[in-house]
């Protein structure tokens, strides 16, 4: 069965030239919507599967021009810019008009074929490997990502998956089918702390994991390292099991928190929520990889 | 020992200590604060009197060759120097009272091929049979001058004979020059000798010549020593790298403006022969393995590429390339072959194209080149904008574009009346001898001696016109948001009261660079119409009159003469260079301003467009960066690219570097195609660049 080319996704950002995100040269595409709230997510934007406003503080001119909302979203008191999210209909306009772009919509609806044809403009680059990465949030979050998946394979271009692992069962087995390389998210094996930070528990994760890779599936593992929080031996010793246990692992990567993504929730008009203290040490990187023998 | 990178990643060891040390010298100003202290010799008036100009120049080359310091270094492998100080600007070095007498030469590959394979001894017997030929004629006293130089030749080369005799230490500089440059080279060792003896000679009598494709002139003679066994990688890499360290004989450090580091010495690597066979030897390799170890920026080296590149080599130039400093850039060759075929250069000529020591396209030892950048963003604001003043109005984008094009025209031809016929502005025997059909007409190089002689003129701020002309298409036609006056008014008032409009301008449309197809396709016609402009004036003078696209850097003199700009640029700002985005404008990355950039047709401008692309250093790194670089190389082949340099540049590194400049004497980047030693740069040219590379992705 062809894939629905006219099928739409909502997508955040659609980035060129990626390096880290797959194999080769990569052109990865954000979608919106995730079923976890880990507390440290780098793409906080991309949580929420619905389109909405974002604001730079930082550009804003202050020209008023955000004025012509019909929804009083937005009001400057004594020349500050003051907004009221939750009267916002994503209409748009207000970030047509704004001249500095302090105001944007995170979230454009784009069918399956128009994100195809965007990743494949950078064609003459791709060589071999590279091709197109879906991310997010969880691209398999929105159903016609499995259309955009098999699209591109149809089209001939190579596809990567970066997934937290948590969707429903039965999109595992035509996931699997259309992706090349799974870039799979393992954020603690301590299902309690999972549950404590990502908002889910990370059963459904494991076991996607195990069907994913009894399907044949090329996954690399990428296991994210928060100190002081899952960052003592025994959460390692259990990722290398894992690591272990996949037929179609490829090297893994630990990917240490940053906080950056907590500067973004500014953008999302709520506080920022980064935090220095999770930034771990190179030392226990090192650790880390010992134990996945990387 | 330090040899810095511009992103700090460490370079590797393959070259004796005694070689490093050598490099680390030279780079060390040793030899150029030498040279520096004696800028030429003299010569009296009396000697010169009732002497015609060409006359005091053979005179002033004789004694040059008579009384340069002869320098040899420690250690030196191969020998020859350039001296004189003056030479180092551009200048003959022989002064009458104080004053120069002659300019110099330079943008040009000189005739290596001949010098290797058949000797200078070969050019000897052209000169005579020259004579013979125009005895008589008004020709006849520049095949005198021709005889005269190769005489200065032989007494500067007996000088070195002398100066080597009996040294056991320099036994092999002696005996390989008992043979070259004269005769033909014998193997690679002599090869080396006789390119750097001649290009010494060529460069003591201040000429600036490139080196061209040292892989085809050198490949055979060390695959010969190899299968012989009368040298090893290593010895030949040794030795190849003195060619490299003793070109740095002219750094004398200091403030330059636009940096000391570039005589135009350029050497091409790769591509295909005119059987359209692969070049690529051994000698390619081991130029790329000594640029790595001692980031030597002297000789920039350009890689000929084409869709059948040899994997292995993509991945050793982008390890050399990661390292910073501008120092390898890449043609596409398939599109500058077809160029250069498309212009009426017959194939097997195109296919030896190398470059004027930079990264303008010619066929060396032929060639006759100059060119003239100018600024396409002061046609528009001054002619066809009369710089803001005026009541200037049109009613359609296509009015106003087609005005645009009819002001650039008239400036192409105003351009070429200045050299409707070949007035030589000084006397240039020595280059001459090196150029093929100097000798066969009785001309000299300025006289239009050369098989080819070619005027080209570079249209300068291209994307900062497109983005311009772009803007005013969506302000005023498309979005009608502000009438053509009214713009104009806000454009002479430069924008005061209206930062608004400014911001819009500047942020909601996507500029060149961005891979977005309306600007790009204008781009792209306006590059057509200005190759449209030359070609219409070709066959009008004695030079052929294919474009090009550069700025060099001189957008930085430009800019303090342009008014504001439509696509949200205030009066002043450094704007464009070369072939590349605005600065900040380019939103989407390396990948999309390539994309934007091949959708122009470049084989209509034949002598190049530079396409500058700055990466940071964490998108290089490891694996993955080597990747990514190889990625961009083929992309910008399979896409019909012309020339291409990235750059990978930590400004922090920099910023280190202009704190401590000491520890950063031999520390390269990439300036506006070409590079320079960033200590050497003025703090107006350190800042442009180091803001560069911040707002760079």
């Amino acid at each position: 069965m062809k894939a629905d080319a006219k099928a739409k996704l909502v997508v955040s950002e659609i980035q060129r030239f990626c390096m880290h995100d797959g194999p080769g040269v990569r052109t990865t595409v954000f979608l919106k919507g995730c079923p976890l709230r880990c507390l440290w997510c780098h793409n906080p934007e991309t949580q929420d599967a619905r389109p909405e406003l974002l604001y730079y503080a930082k550009k804003c001119l202050g020209c008023l021009e955000c004025l012509e909302c019909e929804n009083g979203v937005h009001f400057f008191s004594e020349g500050i810019h003051h907004i009221d999210k939750s009267k916002c209909t994503v209409c748009s306009k207000c970030a047509a008009n704004c001249p500095a772009s302090a105001l944007e919509i995170c979230g454009k609806l784009m069918t399956v074929e128009e994100i195809c044809e965007a990743a494949e403009k950078d064609l003459a680059f791709y060589g071999k490997e590279g091709g197109i990465t879906l991310s997010g949030g969880e691209p398999l979050f929105q159903p016609a990502s499995l259309e955009l998946l098999s699209f591109c394979k149809e089209r001939g271009l190579k596809t990567a998956v970066d997934t937290c692992g948590y969707f429903s069962e039965e999109l595992l087995a035509p996931a699997v089918k259309s992706t090349d390389v799974f870039l799979w998210d393992i954020k603690d094996t301590d299902d309690a702390r999972h549950l404590k930070y990502t908002g889910a528990s990370n059963k459904r994760i494991l076991e996607n994991l195990r069907k994913a890779d009894a399907l044949g599936a090329k996954i690399k593992l990428r296991f994210i390292l928060v100190n002081g929080v899952n960052s003592e031996e025994r959460h390692y010793e259990e990722c290398a099991k894992i690591y272990r246990s996949l037929r179609g692992a490829l090297k893994p990567e630990v990917i240490p928190y940053h906080a950056f993504g907590g500067v973004k929730k500014e953008f999302l008009l709520e506080s920022a929520n980064g935090r220095s203290e999770w930034i771990p040490e190179e030392g226990q990187i090192a650790k880390f990889k010992q134990y996945l023998g990387i | 020992m330090r040899f810095p990178s511009a992103n700090g990643i460490e370079r590797p060891i393959r070259l004796s200590a005694a070689t490093r040390r050598f490099a680390l010298d030279s780079l060390g100003r040793k030899y150029g604060l030498l040279t520096r202290s004696n800028p030429g010799i003299d010569l009296t008036a009396e000697e010169l009197a009732d002497l015609s100009d060409l006359e005091k120049y053979d005179l002033a080359v004789k004694k040059i060759a008579l009384e340069a310091p002869v320098r040899v270094c420690p250690g030196e492998l191969i020998s020859g120097a350039a001296t004189l100080g003056a030479a180092i600007e551009h200048k003959v070095p022989a002064f009458c009272d104080g004053k120069m007498l002659f300019w110099s030469i330079s943008h040009l590959t000189v005739d290596f091929e001949t010098v290797v394979k058949k000797g200078v001894g070969f050019i000897e017997e052209q000169a005579k049979a020259a004579l013979l030929k125009y005895q008589g004629t008004e020709r006849e006293a520049f095949c005198q001058s021709a005889l005269n130089c190769l005489e200065a030749f032989r007494i500067y080369h007996k000088r070195y004979l002398e100066a080597l005799k009996e040294r056991s230490e320099y036994r092999c500089n002696y005996e390989n020059l008992l043979h070259v440059p004269f005769s033909r080279a014998e193997n690679f060792y002599e090869g080396v000798q006789s390119i750097w003896f001649t290009f010494s000679f060529l460069r003591l009598c201040g000429n600036w010549p490139g080196i061209g494709r040292l892989d085809v002139l050198l490949g055979d003679l060390l695959e010969n020593d190899l299968r012989n066994g009368k040298l090893t990688l290593d010895e030949a890499r040794e030795i190849l790298s003195h060619l490299f360290i003793k070109g740095c004989e002219w750094i004398c450090g200091g403030d330059y403006g636009s940096g000391d580091a570039q005589h135009y010495q350029n050497i091409v690597l790769s591509g295909t022969d005119e059987n359209g066979r692969d070049v690529t030897n051994d000698v390619t390799y081991l130029v790329l393995d000594i640029v790595e170890e001692t980031g030597i920026s002297d000789f920039p080296v350009t890689v000929r590429l084409n869709k059948n590149t040899d994997e292995k080599l993509l991945k050793r130039v982008a390890e050399v390339m990661r390292l910073g400093g501008g120092i390898l850039a890449v043609y596409n060759e398939e599109i500058v072959l077809r160029s250069l075929v498309d212009y009426g250069y017959p194939g097997s000529e195109a296919a030896k194209f190398a470059n004027d020591g930079c990264w303008e396209v010619q066929v060396p030892g032929k060639t006759n080149f100059s060119y003239h950048p100018f600024d396409s963003l002061a046609i528009l604001q001054k002619e066809t904008l009369k710089s803001y003043c005026g009541s200037v109005d049109f009613a359609s984008f296509e009015e106003f574009y087609s005005a645009y094009v009819k002001d650039l025209k008239a400036f192409l031809e105003t351009l070429l009346q200045n050299k409707l016929t070949f007035k030589p502005s000084t006397p240039c025997t020595v280059v001459s001898l090196f150029e093929e059909g100097c000798l066969k007409k009785g001309l000299s190089y300025l006289e239009g001696g050369p098989v080819y002689n070619v005027y080209s003129p570079h249209i300068g701020g291209l994307a900062d016109t497109v983005n311009f002309l772009y803007a005013v298409k969506k302000l005023v036609f498309d979005d009608a948001l502000v009438s053509f006056r009214e713009l104009i008014g806000i454009l002479a008032a430069n924008w005061e009261g209206h930062e608004t409009l400014l911001a819009y301008a500047k942020n909601k449309y996507a500029y060149y660079g961005n891979d977005h197809d309306e600007v790009d396709e204008l781009c792209a016609r306006l590059l057509n119409d200005f190759a449209d402009g030359c070609d219409a004036l070709n066959g009008r003078s004695g030079y052929i009159f294919p474009g090009g696209v550069s700025t060099f850097g001189r957008q930085l003199q430009w800019s303090k003469h342009r008014l504001a700009c439509a696509h949200g640029r205030k009066a002043g700002e450094v704007l464009a260079a070369n072939a590349s985005p605005t600065p900040g404008s380019d939103q989407a990355g390396a990948t999309a301003i390539i994309r934007s950039y091949c959708k122009c047709d470049l084989k209509r401008v034949p002598t190049g467009a530079a396409l500058d692309i700055r990466l940071l250093p964490s998108l290089v790194k490891g694996e993955e960066g080597i990747a990514a670089l190889v990625a961009l190389m083929r992309g910008f082949v399979i896409l019909g690219g012309f020339f291409m340099q990235p750059d990978i540049v930590d400004a922090a590194v920099l910023r280190e570097a202009q704190r401590d400049p000491d520890n950063y004497q031999n520390l390269s980047v990439r300036v506006s195609g070409w590079n320079a030693r960033f200590v050497t740069l003025n703090k107006e040219w350190q800042d442009m660049i180091i803001s560069q590379n911040e707002s760079g992705r």
